[in-house]
């Protein structure tokens, strides 16, 4: 549930910025865009042993004591990881009193493609992004492994990696299924298809796929700092005490219990 | 060793002058319940809220981890608000924040010792990671003086010890169970007597209730020994009902109840007591989730009562998870100093003995 919150944090808030929902534990602290400190450590399934320390650290590295907001990656992604952020995040925020505010882990994942766009980075598999300067639109589907085939998959839209648009929700899809639908869409669209983030485990599905480019990138805390502070100047900050992951699908026992479950997990 | 799975620190913060008003915030996620407490002094609880997930399991059957830790995640934050609200208490005044590291699921322990970290990092004060028996032990300071050497039976859904207490704070674990706990076998004996889950509390009533007993056998193990195993006993219940079945009649399950609580309460009180008085305990710990089972509270206090032994059991508030009994466990570790770093990892298995204090 978002809010409207009057705590407006001013024009450029102190951030803290967190992301658990991957492999990597990313964080930052971030004045507005500016990334006064980040970490990026790739340590998986220790999220929880650093999250608190790593977080600590930062701040003393960034020499700040108190932050006027806190960002977290909501998901979707790794459940444990997910909760990992988020209950951290509801906790210092409701401790510190402070605006929180929950970010798609996708939307910060496809951000990570914005230096390549913009020229700031090079890789081979980014070459194709040289379309931009024909002005054709270019497609970031972020993605995620979710085993089975499946991707938590978004959509965005840019011209020049600065302005972004998104075009599909936060999903669970079959990356098989829902791959070719959108090759054959950007095709129809002229626009350049570009998956970034958790390649490896779908390279071959991606391969097969006629005029897509795949980017290995992970989550770049960096990044989070300018959407959480669109998202605080426009007052969209979440509730603390209701804020919860997004899982993007029910769990196993609920979908084997059928509908019934659905409505009283709301309870 | 900061980086070590609950790596603990020793810290001799200058704590001396508050030794008796200290404030502590627990909080307890290890299974189905969601708890938060504040504890004074290691004995006067000031809240202590406790929020079940049992209705949302009870459709399954039985307690689903993925959907516990989902819940936990939901809710932890508005516990703790009201704990604290309840205690009439400001999050400046807390001294420390303990939480249950484990034994427990290691998805729902994770939400409370990372919220717990937090916290501590937010409110600059000491972290105190937390063993769930020694909760569940302690919860007995709540309600009396703890008398040293003590003997702790402590019976629950999901453990069944004989933990005896040479000293304060110090634990020696001399039985456990083999198999089941205590709470599982009774759980899973009232699903064959078909009560719904959880069905323990259900057999324990109709066992008092029965004027038949089946007789079934008694796990006694080696002469020596304090250990116990269940599984056996429920095989025999259900051995008992399919036999009954296959001569086309109809069990009695009141009679099979009676059969299956005498067998336990046998066993469990009549090992307590042996323990106790080789060990020479002062006083007997009953504690856990099934402490409230009348059977073996009854039998338990007759056979004290007999030896002359002081018996403490907390009540029903203070017997299933709670956080008050956290706060009550981690004051032992407050009043020496001795605190965790913010690198503590839950862990779905660990050592009660280990937890001991620092002499
Ligand atoms: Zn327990």
């Amino acid at each position: 549930m978002t809010l409207t919150d009057n705590r407006t944090a001013g024009e450029n808030p102190l951030m803290l910025c967190f992301d658990t929902s991957t492999a990597v534990l990313a964080a930052s602290v971030c004045r507005g865009a500016e990334v006064l400190a980040s970490r990026h450590s790739h340590a998986e399934r220790n999220h929880a042993v650093r999250i608190v320390s790593d977080l600590k650290a930062l701040l003393k590295e960034a020499g700040v004591g108190e932050v006027d907001a806190i960002a977290v990656g909501q998901g979707p992604g790794s459940y444990t990881g997910v909760r990992i952020g988020v209950s951290a995040a509801k906790t210092l925020a409701w401790a510190w009193d402070k605006p929180l505010v929950g970010l798609s882990s996708l939307e910060t994942l496809a951000m990570a493609a914005g230096p390549y766009l913009r020229g700031e980075k090079q890789a081979a598999e980014a070459d194709p992004f040289a379309a931009r300067l024909t002005g054709q639109p270019v497609w970031i589907v972020p993605i995620m492994d979710a085993r089975r085939g499946q991707v938590y998959g978004a959509r965005f839209e840019t011209a020049d990696g600065s302005v972004w648009r998104r075009l599909d929700e936060d999903a669970i899809r079959l990356i098989g299924d829902w791959g070719s639908a959108l090759a054959a869409s950007a095709a129809e669209a002229g626009a350049q298809l570009a998956f970034v983030g958790e390649i490896g485990p779908h390279a071959a599905a991606l391969a097969a796929l006629e005029g897509a480019v795949a980017l290995p990138l992970t989550i770049d805390a960096g990044e989070m700092g300018e959407l959480a502070a669109e998202r605080l100047a426009q007052g969209l900050v979440d509730d603390v005490h209701r804020f919860a992951p997004n899982y993007t699908q029910l769990t196993e026992a609920e979908t084997k219990l059928g509908d019934g479950a659905r409505t009283e997990g709301q309870a | 060793m900061a980086g070590s799975a609950g790596g603990e620190v020793i810290m001799m913060a200058n704590v001396s002058e508050k030794k008796d008003g200290s404030l502590l915030l627990a909080i307890e996620t290890s299974c189905d319940e969601t708890s938060a407490a504040v504890v004074r002094g290691g004995r006067e609880v000031l809240s202590n809220i406790v929020s079940s997930q049992i209705e949302t399991h009870r459709r399954f059957g039985g307690v689903v981890p993925e959907i516990a830790s989902r819940k936990h995640v939901e809710s932890i934050t508005v516990i703790i608000q009201e704990a604290l609200t309840e205690a009439g208490v400001s999050r400046q005044a807390i001294d420390a924040v303990a939480v249950t590291q484990g034994p427990g699921l290691i998805g729902a322990l994770l939400v409370g010792v990372v919220a717990a970290k937090a916290l501590a990092l937010a409110l600059d004060v000491p972290l105190i990671g937390t063993h769930h028996i020694a909760g569940h032990i302690y919860a007995n300071r709540l309600v009396g003086d703890i008398v040293y050497p003590a003997l702790a039976l402590v019976v629950s859904g999901g453990h069944t010890e004989l933990v005896l207490l040479p000293e304060e704070g110090v634990f020696k674990i001399i039985g456990r169970t083999r198999d089941d706990a205590v709470g599982e076998a009774y759980d899973k004996v009232a699903r064959a007597l078909s009560f719904p889950y959880p069905g323990g509390p259900h057999v324990d009533k109709l066992a008092h209730q029965a004027e038949e007993e089946i007789v079934l056998p008694r796990a006694w193990l080696e002469d020596d020994s304090y250990d116990f195993s269940f599984s056996g006993l429920k095989s025999a219940v259900l051995a008992e009902i399919n036999r009954t079945k296959m001569k086309g009649l109809e069990p009695s399950f009141g009679a099979l109840a009676r059969g299956f609580q005498s067998s336990v309460v046998d066993v469990v009180t009549t090992k307590a007591m042996r323990a106790a008085a080789e060990f020479g305990a002062r006083q007997l710990l009953l504690c856990g989730g099934v402490a409230a089972n009348r059977g073996i509270r009854e039998r338990l206090a007759a056979l004290c009562g007999e030896a002359g032994l002081p018996m403490l059991v907390p009540p029903m508030s203070l017997c299933s998870d709670n956080a008050a009994m956290i706060g009550a466990a981690a004051d032992l570790k407050w009043r020496r100093g001795q605190f965790s770093s913010l690198d503590l990892a839950a862990s779905a298995q660990v050592s009660l003995e280990a937890w001991s204090v620092t002499l």
